[in-house]
């Protein structure tokens, strides 16, 4: 993918263009607001990295400024600890996600794919989600397994239903928390380990091949065999 | 005192104020007495005039009219020293008698200028007619009125400057007490300002606007002190629990480099322990930050009213599995469709906080009851377990930042859950209350109701507060 990163701290730009790379990604950097929206505004790009804090235009107005003018490219803001409102006001601002620094390297990673894999368009027309012979019907409000439906919980439900739409990508434990729960800081209590391992025994128990996988230290990913 | 400030003091400007409303009210008086005397001294002068007339009229009648001039000529002389001036004229116009020019009869009380004893002089004069058509004019001059009217005004201005005098002087006595007052005030606060906080206001125990005003500072004053004592108790407590795991991590990477012969695989093992302290302690500050956001947000979040029995059933299922997988029955009896006013986001941390230590902190067996129920006064939400509970000495500590029991050391956390409950409760106009559940733990949030917003400008919390309660 490529990706802009608008980030005015060199060592943090470096440390995302380095990583970024080696996940495959093509980066481009931009130290101030003013040329980040610049490049952005071109479109050329697939997901926009950019910091809350920049000097010049902040990121705030480069994301306003890129959606008043209707340059849509999924954005990621990255905000800081004491940021009382800065989640919010980015969300309404036109950001797409949002993370807090410091965070792990493959939460970010995990995030900018997700970004920008995103399903548009498709998304409110699928009714329908399927991967291999895992079936999600959103109407219905039902699932099915090689042909053999499967009661789940809402909560279950809606949890597979992300994984599903996200099929194929790494979705960490805090992406979780926040689309299937709504929860917006990280319990000591690991939630999402307990529904997942029920969703675990309901969709994989009794069928082949494993579908829901465990990245030690990464996430979980539901993806096709093979 | 320069000069300057004694005038733009207010007391002295007060004092000029009374001092000419006094001068006002004292003119007025005057006035009137002025005028009812010149009236009465008037009347008295007119008077005697006609007293004197009359005697002309009775001499003259005793002695015929023909000893007129002699009669005029005698009073005249009788009253040689007061400068009275008399006239007498027969019908014709032609004078007979007196000591001014012949002029045209007038009758009646007139003013008159003439010279008499060689002097002009204002006199009061009234004209008459006599019987057998002589005319008579007497004049004298209108002393008495003059000295009293003299009298008064002499009264006056005597008085007028006294009053002036005494005002003004009171008023600089006043003002320059009051300025003395809000000197020593000014003096104070500047020792405040400048560092010593200790400093207080001095109070004259007289409960006037300044004593209480003073009286409001100084509360004032404890209360920032109160303050800033607990902000340096939770930078030394901040600094203390952040350098135990730095202190810790330190030692890690630095045994790690004096190992010359570490695998690739034991450093990568050392990095990802340090990778995990590192984040435990971002973790205590994004908590600690959180506390702070909270109070500082409190006022500015928008509340909405929220259903808080679909907010704690939502909570429990979440938390259901994870309870169950350590072999607890987490449970809610929680009365349907109880309405709260408050932030979702900080309720609902607060009861997942008081959840994850109800599920960390009792162990394998517990029941975990979350109840909520309302009376017409307030609404109830209890988190109760069967777990081993808080002793009672212990209560009020587990609220303060960092502290935790001893038999918790083990169990991973930083001490800082029940901390955020207080506050948020606290932004909530809520009571946090600690109790046995025989056994267990049994932690009571009351809100109570419409008293909410009211309550939360008195109820406003700092992260200072949590510390206060030491
Ligand atoms: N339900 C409970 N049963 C027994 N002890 C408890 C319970 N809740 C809290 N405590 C005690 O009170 C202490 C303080 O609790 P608090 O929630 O503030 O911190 P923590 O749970 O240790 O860490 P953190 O919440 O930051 O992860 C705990 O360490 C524990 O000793
Ligand atoms: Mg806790």
């Amino acid at each position: 993918m490529r990706i802009l990163v608008i980030e005015d701290d060199a060592e943090t730009a470096a440390y995302l263009q380095g990583g970024l790379q080696e996940e495959g990604h093509v980066v481009t950097l931009a130290a101030d607001g003013r040329n980040g929206l610049m490049l952005a505004a071109t479109g050329d790009f697939d997901v926009l990295v950019v910091d809350r804090m920049l000097p010049g235009l902040d990121g705030l107005a480069v994301v306003r400024t890129l959606r008043a003018s209707s340059v849509g490219t999924p954005a990621l803001f990255l905000t800081t600890m004491s940021g009382i409102d800065d989640r919010v006001t980015g969300l309404d601002a036109g950001a797409d996600d949002y993370l807090v620094k410091p965070f792990a390297f493959s939460e970010l990673a995990a995030r900018v794919k997700a970004l920008g894999r995103r399903p548009r368009a498709t998304a409110a027309t699928t009714t329908v989600l399927r991967v291999a012979d895992l079936e999600l019907d959103l109407i219905k409000r039902t699932v099915r397994r090689a042909g053999q439906p499967i009661a789940l919980q809402p909560r279950e439900f809606r949890l597979l239903e992300y994984l599903m739409r996200h099929a194929g990508e790494v979705v960490t434990r805090t992406m979780l928390l926040e689309n299937v729960w709504d929860y917006h800081f990280d319990p000591r209590t690991n939630i999402v380990e307990s529904h997942l391992s029920r969703l675990r025994t309901k969709v994989e128990k009794g069928f082949a091949p494993e579908l829901i996988h465990t990245l030690r230290g990464a996430g979980y990913c539901l993806r096709e065999p093979g | 005192m320069s000069r300057v400030r004694r005038f733009r003091n207010s007391n002295f400007q007060l004092a000029l104020l009374y001092a000419g409303l006094f001068t006002t009210s004292i003119l007025v008086l005057f006035a009137l007495t002025y005028r009812t005397a010149a009236d009465y001294a008037a009347q008295d002068e007119a008077d005697e005039i006609d007293v004197e007339f009359v005697a002309i009229q009775d001499e003259a009648h005793l002695a015929g009219d023909g000893y007129l001039p002699q009669i005029i000529a005698n009073h005249l002389r009788q009253r040689s020293s007061e400068h009275a001036a008399y006239l007498l004229e027969d019908a014709a116009g032609q004078r007979l008698a007196g000591n001014i020019a012949a002029r045209a009869p007038q009758l009646g009380p007139q003013n008159l200028r003439v010279p008499v004893d060689g002097q002009w002089r204002e006199l009061r004069a009234h004209g008459y007619r006599l019987a057998n058509g002589d005319y008579v004019l007497i004049g004298q001059d209108p002393r008495a009125l003059r000295d009293m009217k003299h009298l008064i005004a002499r009264a006056f201005s005597v008085n007028a400057a006294i009053t002036l005098l005494l005002a003004v002087l009171g008023g600089v006595i006043i003002s320059s007490r009051a300025l003395r007052r809000v000197d020593a005030l000014g003096r104070t606060t500047q020792a405040i300002v400048a560092g010593d906080l200790s400093r207080r206001l001095p109070l004259r125990g007289t409960d006037d606007e300044i004593d209480r005003l003073s009286a409001n500072v100084n509360a004032m004053l404890d209360r920032i002190e109160d303050l800033m004592r607990s902000v340096r108790q939770v930078s030394n407590d901040v600094a203390h629990d952040l350098r135990t795991p730095l202190t810790r991590l330190r030692q890690r990477l630095e045994q790690a480099r004096r190992r010359g012969d570490a695998t690739p695989q034991e450093l990568r093992e050392v990095l990802e322990g340090a990778i995990t302290q590192v984040d435990s302690i971002l973790e205590t500050f994004g908590a600690l930050l959180r506390i702070a956001q909270i109070e500082a947000g409190g006022r500015r979040r928008a509340r909405t009213t929220l259903d808080i029995s679909a907010l704690l059933s939502g909570v429990v299922e979440d938390f259901a599995p994870a309870a169950a997988d350590r072999g607890q029955l987490l449970l809610a009896e929680v009365t349907p469709g109880l309405q709260l006013s408050g932030d979702r986001e900080q309720l609902t941390q607060m009861l997942v906080n008081l959840l994850d230590n109800a599920i960390r902190h009792s162990g394998a067996g517990a029941r975990i009851v979350v109840s909520a129920h309302a009376s017409t006064a307030a609404l109830e939400i209890v988190v109760a377990d069967t777990g081993p509970g808080i002793p009672a000495p212990e209560r009020d500590n587990v609220l303060r930042p960092f502290y935790r029991l001893e038999s918790s050391r083990t169990t991973e956390g930083s001490g800082l859950g029940l901390s955020l409950v207080a506050v948020i409760a606290k932004q909530h106009g809520a009571t946090l209350a600690l109790a046995d559940n025989g056994p267990g733990l049994r932690v009571t949030i009351k809100f109570v109701k419409n008293g909410a917003a009211a309550r939360r400008s008195d109820a406003h919390v700092t992260l200072s507060d949590a510390f206060v309660q030491r």
